[in-house]
């Protein structure tokens, strides 16, 4: 450095120097009265002695080295000076702007990009450590040695601890693929059982063990076939008696339904009795005015009549001759008892003919209990709010009836059937679809625009 | 002394039920989560015997479980699962309120799922456990894979339906154990023998659906993860014991004839291989290449008395059983247009026939209608322009009927524009002495392998009247003299060694009729008569009772019997006439 810096002064010194701000320096050497100082010290030579022509100097050096690329001293005269030759070229420049204004109004630089580039001619100094690296000599051994161990065979102990850690964590993070994925892999569920390695008492302890299901849960919850047959007369080309059958079927659950719905209609009439005449109106305004005073005289008489008897008094030979009454109907009925008694002994087989219907009938109930019970395990249980409705029979009427299997039309929907079919086992609860309720009312607003048209 | 007092709805049935409300805050889920829980499960509501105990003195009806299933429940790890997922999708509906993109999609890709495997072990122990249980199953999984996919259910679910139904119906062809078919007004009911186990399932006719509003979707789609999931695996172990690959592949052989030129035509690349399988044309590729199956036979033992007519019995039936599953082989079908392939298609293939089809109708076809092998051709309209001589040309009912009687029936009243004779139900087995219709019987006869009687109608009117004579008498009231009848009708259905089915119309032998040798054979009778007289005589009252009772009943039921066939007759009677009248106005 300090050899540019003497170059540069020599450069200064030298009589061809230009300097760009020639003014600067003249100003101080003139003003006030120069100061005294010793100089036998180091401290006052930098404290006192006046540098700044030199600094000066020097700036003006960087800033031509800046602007120009070099000291403009040193250059040659061709490239400070041209000759000047009048304006030839402003003519040109207009015309091929004019050609492409609106591309070249798009490439141009942004302002902003031209103020912040690099405009010093003087260089970037080199980075000098960018060629070199740190501990090259030290790395480039190990490297060396590396390649070496690998040749043998030995790895190094980062990787051989990688290689020692369990790869239990990355199957577990593998993603479970959805029960419906078309090309999803079996396998044979029931094969060979892998037995349970791991100690059964640690497995119950960390609740890893799979409860054993009951036995009682895979006793299904109907005895009914999961499909049921539809009966014969359900053919598409069907015989002519078993299509009547399922007719008559078919027919007997309309009746029903029709007869349910009549007496529900029967119940919801009016009977013409009920409506009110003029006579009836009449009689309720006039009721409680008129009959007032019999109905007084009746209830006089119940309270007197009843006085009178509680006041009697009986007499010592009434109740002798109660007592004896009494007395003599006892005797009677035990009399009546006796011969009663008596008389069974003669009635013995039809007593016995009552005992035996007796049992019988308990027996016949017993039967009709079991075949209640039996017939009970395929029907439809109660399961919540609603009743199992059966869903309506399929039937073709004999005019549907298709000559051919091209020109049948399906009846029914087996979806419906399966879904019934599923309530009628008892797997589901049959329910009603929720219905849609409004939480706020709706409120209805005409817009004024249309309200002025109208 | 006293100790506490006993308090009201502390024990008993009243602990042993829980509401679904109170189950479902236990498990703290949804009443979606629940509902699913449970039918995963495999745990229903139950019914208490004593409802108003059980509510607590409330007598509204409610929905009750059993404490000891949900319980049980809570143990289960989908439990958790279902949990995650609500908080799954709370969170990801809360960064999609702050538009959190990337957020969405970190949750997206961290979506919690859940396997039904254990489940499906847990409820079906064994393999037969899960066969015994698939019907369900299987009508679900056809059911879905019909639907259009518009919406109502998951896309993938369909597919999937799709695939496992395709894989069953392959199965069922490779095995043959296919044993019948009922076209119904409903859809198709089909029943196979799987190992043993007999399989009923229904699947509906192609395009048949509009929607029914009163059904739950989502309970059904829920039955239908379940039984997607036993379906394959059922599926997979049925392959294994056939030495099929599973997934199934097409024999490398049949692959390469199927080769079709235009196949980009029929579906994109990655459904083809589905279509194809679907087409059933093809065989399945075996994991040991089997030159054939040995035939197995039953082991012999000696046995005697009962077991060996068992034996004999059980040896005949598979015989039978053997007969039927070639029913078809070496026929060559092609099917029309107009008829429903993939049915026609599965029960062909099921029996050993060939089958193929138009190009523009489905993948899959192996050869052309000019091809001068074909045996049958099935038709489903009145008439055809262009017939070759040597084939048939049948309605497709030939097929089903004939599938049903396990044996090839008469062509000739199935041809082109003939009226069909009636589709019957193959799963109606009528008793002793119940009504069979005339069709059914003349079908009986012919799979005896008597010939069918056709022109002499005369003749058998003639019998009908007689047997109509016949029924005159019994409706007289001497109730002795019908006994005595019944009784005569007995022995000679003993003596005979026939079913009373077939007896529905006797009178062609009259013992008082015949000569000499009539003559004898009605001594022997009379004695037997006799000998059965004093046994009844002999009996005591309350065996007596009994008898008369037994008696009574068969008596009715000869008499609908009687009714039915005269109102039959009287049917006939009735469109023969009709026919006439037209056939006298056409003319």
């Amino acid at each position: 450095m300090a050899a540019v810096k003497r170059l540069k002064r020599v450069a200064a010194a030298q009589p061809g120097f230009m300097s760009f701000k020639s003014s600067a320096g003249s100003d101080d050497l003139n003003s006030g009265q120069r100061k005294r100082v010793n100089k036998n010290k180091k401290k006052n030579w930098n404290k006192h002695s006046d540098i700044q022509d030199v600094e000066e100097f020097l700036d003006d050096v960087r800033l031509q080295e800046r602007a120009t690329g070099g000291l403009i001293s040193e250059k040659p005269d061709d490239s400070l000076f041209f000759v000047d030759i009048g304006e030839q070229r402003k003519y040109v420049q207009p015309e091929v702007q004019e050609g492409k204004k609106g591309k070249k109004s798009k490439s141009r630089p942004l302002r902003i990009d031209l103020i912040l580039q690099h405009d010093s001619l003087v260089p970037p100094p080199k980075d000098i450590l960018a060629h070199q690296q740190p501990n090259a000599k030290k790395l480039r051994r190990i490297a060396e040695n590396a390649e070496k161990l690998a040749a043998m065979g030995v790895l190094p102990r980062r990787q051989k601890r990688l290689l020692n850690r369990r790869p239990a964590i990355t199957a577990s993070k593998s993603k479970t693929a959805a029960n419906n994925f078309p090309d999803r892999p079996y396998y044979d569920l029931w094969g060979g059982d892998a037995k349970e390695t791991a100690d059964p008492y640690y497995l119950e302890q960390t609740g890893k063990k799979r409860v054993k299901r009951p036995e009682k849960l895979n006793s299904k919850p109907s005895v009914l076939p999961a499909v049921e047959v539809i009966a014969p007369g359900g053919s598409y080309n069907p015989d002519f008696f078993s299509h009547q059958a399922l007719l008559l079927e078919a027919h007997e659950v309309e009746v029903k339904r029709e007869r349910a719905e009549l007496r529900i209609e029967r119940q919801l009439a009016v009977n013409r009795e009920d409506t009110a005449t003029e006579e009836t109106v009449f009689q309720e305004l006039v009721e409680g005015l008129v009959e007032e005073e019999e109905d007084e005289d009746e209830e006089e008489e119940d309270v007197s009549i009843r006085g009178g008897l509680q006041q009697e008094k009986k007499t010592e030979k009434e109740r002798r001759r109660e007592r004896a009454d009494k007395i003599k109907s006892q005797q009677k009925q035990a009399a009546r008892v006796f011969t009663d008694k008596k008389q069974q002994l003669f009635q013995l087989r039809s007593i016995q003919a009552t005992l035996k219907r007796g049992e019988q009938q308990t027996r016949e109930r017993v039967a009709q209990r079991k075949a209640n019970q039996e017939a009970e395990k395929s029907m439809p249980r109660r399961l919540g709010r609603l009743r199992f409705q059966a869903q309506d029979l399929e039937v073709q009427l004999s005019d549907e009836i298709p000559g051919s299997l091209r020109t049948l039309k399906p009846e029914g929907s087996v979806l419906k059937d399966r879904f019934k079919s599923m309530q009628k086992r008892n797997m589901i609860e049959p329910r009603e679809r929720a219905k849609f309720k409004r939480r706020h009312k709706v409120k209805y607003v005409e817009k004024r625009a249309f309200r002025e048209i109208t | 002394m006293g100790g506490l007092q006993k308090k009201k709805y502390e024990r008993g049935s009243a602990t042993n039920y829980i509401t679904r409300n109170k189950a479902r805050k236990k498990l703290q889920l949804s009443l979606a989560d629940f509902r699913r829980l449970c039918i995963l499960k495999g745990i229903y509501p139950h019914e208490p015997k004593h409802k108003k105990k059980v509510n607590k003195g409330s007598t509204a009806p409610r929905t009750f479980y059993l404490f000891k299933d949900i319980r049980f429940l809570l143990h289960e790890p989908i439990v958790r699962k279902f949990r995650e997922y609500k908080v799954f999708v709370r969170k990801l509906r809360k960064a999609y309120g702050k538009a959190e993109w990337t957020g969405v999609e970190r949750l997206r890709e961290n979506k919690p799922g859940y396997k039904l495997d254990h489940i499906i072990k847990e409820r079906y122990p064994t393999f037969i456990d899960a066969l015994r249980d698939i019907d369900d199953a299987l009508s679900m999984c056809f059911l879905f894979s019909t639907f259009a996919r518009t919406g109502k259910c998951h896309v993938q679910t369909i597919t999937l339906c799709r695939r496992l139904t395709v894989e069953w119906m392959n199965y069922v062809v490779a095995s043959r154990s296919l044993r019948k078919v009922f076209l119904s007004i409903k859809g198709i009911y089909y029943q196979a023998e799987v190992l043993g186990q007999l399989i009923t399932w229904l699947v509906p006719y192609q395009f048949a659906h509009d929607h029914p509003t009163d059904v739950d979707y989502r309970v059904m789609a829920t039955f239908t993860e379940m039984y997607t999931t036993l379906f394959g695996f059922i599926n997979f172990r049925l392959y294994q014991t056939l030495n099929l690959v599973y997934p199934p592949k097409l024999d490398s052989k049949a692959e390469s004839e199927l080769k079709a030129e235009h196949e980009e035509d029929y579906a994109m690349d990655s459904e083809s291989y589905l279509e194809k399988l679907s087409a059933l044309s093809a065989s399945l590729a075996r994991v040991v290449a089997t030159a054939e199956e040995e035939e197995n036979q039953l082991d012999l033992f000696p046995t005697e008395g009962e077991d060996q007519e068992n034996m004999q019995a059980r040896e005949k039936e598979q015989k039978e059983q053997e007969a039927q599953k070639k029913l078809f082989e070496g026929l060559k079908f092609f099917l029309n247009r107009e008829v429903p392939r993939e049915s026609l298609a599965f029960i062909l293939r099921c029996f050993g026939a060939e089958v193929s089809w138009d190009k523009s109708l489905c993948i899959g076809g192996t050869y052309e209608v000019t091809d001068e092998t074909i045996t049958h051709q099935i038709v489903d309209r009145p008439d055809m322009d262009k017939q070759y001589i040597n084939r048939y040309y049948i309605q497709p009912q030939w097929v089903f009927d004939s599938v049903n009687a396990q044996m090839r029936l008469p062509v000739e009243d199935y041809f082109l524009g003939t009226t069909l004779p009636p589709h019957l139900s193959p799963f109606v087995e009528e008793k002793d002495g119940d009504y069979v219709p005339p069709e059914k019987l003349k079908l009986m006869a012919l799979q005896r392998g008597e010939k069918p009687v056709q022109e002499d109608e005369e003749e058998e009117e003639e019998d009908d009247e007689e047997d109509d004579d016949e029924e005159e008498e019994d409706d007289v009231d001497d109730e002795e003299l019908t006994e005595e009848k019944n009784l005569k009708k007995m022995e000679g259905t003993r003596a005979q060694g026939k079913t009373l089915a077939v007896k529905v119309t006797p009178g062609k032998v009259k013992p008082w009729e015949t000569g000499s040798v009539g003559n004898k054979v009605r001594l022997e009778q009379e004695e037997k008569a006799e000998e059965k007289r004093l046994a009844i005589m002999m009996m005591k009252k309350k065996e007596k009772y009994l008898y008369d009772k037994i008696m009574f009943g068969k008596k009715r039921t000869t008499r609908e019997v009687n009714k039915l066939t005269a109102k039959r007759k009287a049917h006939e009677d009735a469109s023969k006439a009709q026919k006439k009248q037209k056939k006298a106005k056409k003319q």
